[in-house]
């Protein structure tokens, strides 16, 4: 194959064509929409022969999980992938492997959490994982999937780092849907990331080791968790250089935060994932009519790159952090992030608006835009701004109509 | 860039059409992105799926609200509830219909906001397929030969491709290809014009009050409105009980996964073919093959 053969791939097809470059040994598997695509064409190739090592159907997301880590212990390259109510039921065992520190590269396919139950994404089956000591990084394109990947082999594996790395896709807009997506060539992959050392004392039967280890006294609790949070902060510093590593091979370069239009705008929109896309579009947009709009993307979640939000927003006047989740009684989960990274460094009339929008896969559409600039206008903008319209609400209310008819209702 | 919707069914390739369309773009040195839609159904269910072909990068994603190329593989949908095919389509908007009806008669009774394109791919899927209604080939050479800035080289290699990748036999693939070729030649391409976008301007957001819980939790209080949804031009294929041959031993009754199928008071199965989706399940259980698979489609009307 040629280096950086262009296909059309969905962002699940980028997903398993990474851990096909990573030449990854083992992946435990459940399916679940929207990320089933993932495991199926990864199946395919282990049955096949294309992929060498063992592909292994579990019982359930809980000992998908556990089994990753195990692998991972016993020092094999490690892939596997799930998605909302997946996550979740996993989560026991995301917060044991990150205190395991055992390195691998799991993806999650966005999808909002039930109830009600949805099969189409929002954020908040990722973000319940932000505290579990997992790195975070959110592809916008399917590009960016398979790029992602591969460079968080490389803060996974790294020996002061040794954690598990999740890369974040949406559901439906990014996992089915088809773009351009360049393969890289397999052989310079293999420079780029070369085969699996273990950093650890491995898992084998002559040396026996104990990874459930109990501690009493918080002494030694804390100082494992501290050297918890040492390591994710460190993966930025790998992040950066592998990424740039990376360009140098492939030519496409990443950053923990992309400035998209940033250098005089007086209106920034704060986004993530597939969505980004959207705003970029509404953003150039809004250039054509004369308003001066920016685009802050966060391409890593955890470790959160504060320094480097500060300093991409600094001056900026009128900020829109848009969360596609929801903590009911707070509102968005990432604008606190926002407002905490810049409070060091607070400009004197810089206004920060809270929104929500996007939940469970409901489109932002571009007057959402137009409506966030019109309140970034007013002079006390109050959070959070729900992007849900009229004609949002007559759906709502056909639907409704439907489920409780008058004649039930009243009754 | 030019936005393409396709509107079909479960089973009659909408999903491929639309990537047969994206791979054709792509080839021919377009950025496409291709995008398919559907619920947790089967066979005979509406399946969207949306093309965007742009010489500079997509900066679009999801549904095509607003299509300057409408692509409707089964006309029965613009009588349906949910998808409203004719969406955000006004007299810009270029529609085909797979239909064996004139241009005139279409648009008089579909009310549709612009002269079709008609052509009915039925006869043609039947004779190179012998299939009647798999669209996958001929609706993407549709849209590649209607758009007129895809060569029919590239749609060719673009058929290849993708239905290679779902393993089709050679021979079929061969059969595929013969296929969108003459579809290709039986249209001529139309002046595609991309709809004016307006600007963006603020929109009304509603303003949410806390309900009573009773109100505001996801609670379904209607019971058994299912009936109400016909979903009997979902069918692709229709069972047709012989009666003469068939000893009432219910199994079809039993293993209809819809309930379409009740018992006469004579002892005989029925099928309701309101509700019926066709999925021949019957057809296939019945141990006497006394229900017999009809092609909704072949008299192409």
């Amino acid at each position: 194959m040629k280096p950086n053969r262009k296909m059309m791939l969905t962002g699940n097809k980028a997903a398993a064509w990474a851990a096909r470059l990573a030449r990854v040994e083992y992946v435990p598997a459940f399916p679940i929409t929207p990320q089933t695509e993932i495991v199926e064409t990864l199946a395919g190739w282990f049955a096949d022969g294309t992929m060498q090592g063992k592909f292994t159907n579990m019982d359930s997301e809980h000992s998908m999980f556990m089994a990753a880590g195990a692998a991972s212990a016993s020092g094999v390259r490690v892939f596997t992938a799930s998605s909302s109510q997946g996550i979740l039921h996993g989560l026991e065992s995301l917060h044991t492997l990150c205190g395991w520190r055992v390195p691998l590269v799991m993806v999650n396919v966005s999808r909002a959490l039930a109830t009600p139950i949805t099969l189409e994404p929002d954020h908040n089956d990722v973000l319940i994982t932000r505290d579990s000591g997992l790195i975070q990084l959110h592809a916008e394109t399917c590009q960016e999937v398979l790029d992602l990947i591969l460079i968080g082999y490389h803060m996974a594996e790294d020996p002061k780092v040794c954690l598990p790395v999740l890369v974040n896709m949406d559901g439906f807009y990014l996992s089915f849907t088809r773009e351009p997506v360049s393969i890289p060539d397999p052989g310079l992959v293999e420079k780029f990331l070369p085969k699996f050392k273990a950093v650890q004392p491995v898992f084998q039967a002559s040396q026996p080791q104990a990874r459930a280890s109990a501690v009493f006294g918080g002494e030694t609790y804390s100082w494992f968790k501290i050297q918890q949070d040492l390591a994710v902060r460190h993966a930025e510093k790998v992040f950066i250089e592998k990424a740039w590593r990376f360009s140098e091979m492939f030519g496409r370069y990443y950053l923990p935060v992309e400035s998209f239009r940033m250098e005089d705008a007086e209106y920034v929109f704060v986004m993530s994932n597939s969505f980004a896309t959207k705003g970029k579009s509404a953003v150039l947009k809004l250039r054509d009519q004369g308003i001066k709009a920016g685009l802050l993307k966060l391409c890593m979640i955890r470790p959160f790159p504060e320094k480097a939000i500060a300093k991409a927003l600094k001056g900026c006047k009128k900020i829109a952090v848009i969360d596609q989740n929801i903590a009911p009684g707070r509102g968005g989960i990432i604008y606190p992030e926002i407002v905490s990274a810049l409070f060091p460094e607070k400009t004197a009339g810089q206004k920060v608006l809270s929104v929500i929008g996007g939940l469970g896969g409901k489109d932002i559409r571009e007057e959402d835009f137009g409506t966030i600039i019109q309140h970034l206008g007013n002079p006390k903008p109050e959070g959070p701004l729900y992007l849900y319209g009229e004609q949002d609400l007559n759906t709502f209310l056909k639907f409704e109509r439907i489920a409780k008819p008058e004649e039930v209702a009243r009754s | 860039m030019l936005r393409i919707r396709m509107h079909g069914r479960g089973g009659q390739g909408i999903k491929t059409a639309g990537q047969i369309l994206g791979s054709a773009a792509f080839l021919a040195g377009f950025q496409a992105q291709d995008f398919p839609l559907y619920g947790a159904e089967r066979r005979g269910a509406p399946v969207t799926s949306f093309t965007r072909v742009s010489p500079e990068p997509v900066l679009e994603r999801g549904p095509i609200g607003i299509p300057d190329l409408l692509l409707i593989a089964d006309a029965t949908l613009l009588e349906s509830v949910r998808p409203v095919p004719l969406n955000g389509a006004d007299e810009s908007t270029t529609i085909f219909i797979n239909s064996s009806l004139a241009p005139e008669t279409l648009q008089q009774y579909y009310q549709l906001p612009s002269l079709p394109v008609g052509l009915n791919l039925i006869p043609l899927c039947r004779h190179y397929l012998k299939k009647a209604n798999l669209y996958s080939s001929a609706l993407a050479s549709v849209g590649a030969r209607l758009m007129g800035s895809i060569d029919m080289g590239f749609l060719l290699e673009a058929v290849e491709i993708e239905l290679e990748q779902q393993g089709l036999a050679e021979k079929q693939i061969e059969h595929n290809k013969e296929l969108a070729q003459k579809v290709f030649e039986s249209l001529t391409s139309v002046n595609l014009q991309e709809r004016e976008r307006t600007v963006i301007k603020a929109g009304s957001l509603a303003l949410l009050e806390p309900r009573l819980a009773a109100d505001s939790a996801p609670i379904i209080l209607a019971a058994g409105n299912m009936a109400l949804r016909k979903t009997g031009n979902w069918r692709v294929d229709r069972p047709e009980i012989d009666y003469k041959r068939c000893n009432q031993c219910l199994i079809c009754y039993a293993r209809c996964p819809e309930g379409a199928i009740s018992v006469q008071e004579s002892g005989s199965p029925e099928i309701d073919y309101e509700h019926c989706k066709g999925c021949m399940i019957c057809a296939e259980e019945c141990p006497g093959n006394v229900i017999q698979t009809v092609s909704e489609t072949e008299d192409g009307s």
